[in-house]
């Protein structure tokens, strides 16, 4: 007598458990129930048409649940850091060199340091970025008035032929390696003043550049990105690996 | 005072739903950033949705991207419908009002700059200049 009723308590105990447990889950504020696992919601539907005594095997055999179940929780594999792979087991030194490359890739992208280059409107919207609402400060970049210790350069308005001269000695007194944004219509090509007799046809005729934001002017958002796009692009670049290569 | 337990409130509730101590660390090296929020729907790529009010607009929704863009994660990994709920276009999300779906509306693709995907441009029409071709002297010729 005595141990079938804790047999019976243990049971009651159980069931107890894992309706609390449901009761979590479905009453849990982050998991509305139109995106629980369909195998939930067809337990639940089963249940429903308990009452009415119309089963069949099809309904009651939980093997399409459990194959819901697997396919929703099988590991999404997971990319990793490094844009270089090459195989530690064929080529050791490589395998050494890229690591090194990340690192200095890592240092570089994080500690951006733009010149700062406003010539017109875009300088603006240079400024909204750099202000708290956007916030560049965040991603390691500072402006620095200074074009030896800046890394790159934020080419901001309308270049004109005046200025281009004093914009090739600034980019020339850039140490290496150094990137070039061009930032608004007018710097990526002309833009409205693309037939004008005073006007450089876009920035690239005087420096290489490496990201162009399009807009008139580009929002805070779209320099931002920008900038995002460039790290992006600074870490796939392979200095050592390509010194070891040569 | 109540200010400070107010955050200390919402940094017990942000580490809890971020699972514990591992699970906010790894969340502070991915996104750099805490926040605790409410569940409001995921996209077909996996990337999740939520929304806390307690933050000013522009910080009061945001996106934790699927697990398989790793550190790659990029704005333009957003499908159309959600940017128009992640930009305050509307308040409805796409879970509750979903778009108008066509048979030729094109799949979503994240910005492709910088892979062999990216868009190149290219003219169909004839030049309107003609650029400057400079006279060689004979001596630099040779």
């Amino acid at each position: 007598m005595l141990p079938a009723a804790m047999v019976n308590i243990n049971i009651v105990k159980n069931v107890a458990g894992i309706a609390l447990r449901l009761k979590f889950r479905f009453s849990s504020p982050i998991l509305p129930t139109s995106i629980l696992p369909a195998s939930s919601q067809l337990l639940h539907t089963q249940s429903h048409s308990h009452s009415d005594e119309k089963w069949t095997k099809e309904e009651l055999s939980l093997v399409p649940c459990r194959h819901q179940s697997t396919e929703a929780s099988s590991p999404v594999p997971r990319k990793g850091y490094s844009p270089f792979q090459p195989s530690f087991a064929s080529n050791k030194a490589e395998f050494a060199l890229a690591r090194v490359d990340d690192l200095l890739n890592w240092a570089r992208k994080s500690s951006l340091w733009p010149m700062t280059f406003g010539l017109a409107c875009c300088a603006v919207e240079m400024m909204h970025m750099a202000a708290p609402r956007y916030d560049m400060d965040r991603f390691g970049v500072v402006f620095r008035a200074s074009p030896r210790q800046s890394d790159c350069i934020i080419v901001a308005g309308t270049l004109t032929n005046k200025m281009a001269p004093a914009f090739r000695r600034i980019y020339d007194q850039m140490p290496e390696p150094r990137w070039v944004l061009s930032m608004g219509s007018c710097a990526n090509g002309g833009g409205y003043y693309h037939y004008a007799y005073s006007v450089v046809r876009g920035c690239d005729r005087i420096v290489p550049v490496d990201i162009y934001i399009p807009g008139c002017p580009p929002t805070a958002e779209a320099l931002l990105y920008g900038i995002l796009q460039l790290q992006k692009k600074i870490k796939r670049m392979k200095m050592v690996q390509m010194w070891y290569r040569k | 005072m109540a200010t400070y337990l107010e955050k200390l409130r919402h940094f017990r509730q942000a580490f809890k739903q971020h699972g514990g101590m591992l699970g906010s660390l790894k969340q502070l090296y991915w996104t750099e950033e805490l926040k605790v929020g409410t569940y409001v729907g995921a996209d077909k790529y996996g990337n999740k949705y939520y929304e806390n009010n307690l933050f000013f607009v522009g910080r009061n929704r945001w996106i934790q991207y699927a697990p398989q863009y790793g550190m790659d994660y990029d704005g333009s990994q957003i499908p159309s419908d959600w940017h128009r709920w992640m930009h305050n276009i509307g308040d409805t999300p796409p879970t509750a009002a979903p778009l108008v779906e066509h048979p030729w509306l094109m799949d979503h693709t994240e910005n492709q700059a910088g892979t062999p995907g990216a868009y190149v441009g290219y003219k169909t029409t004839k030049p309107k200049i003609e650029q400057w071709v400079p006279p060689q002297s004979k001596t630099t010729q040779s």
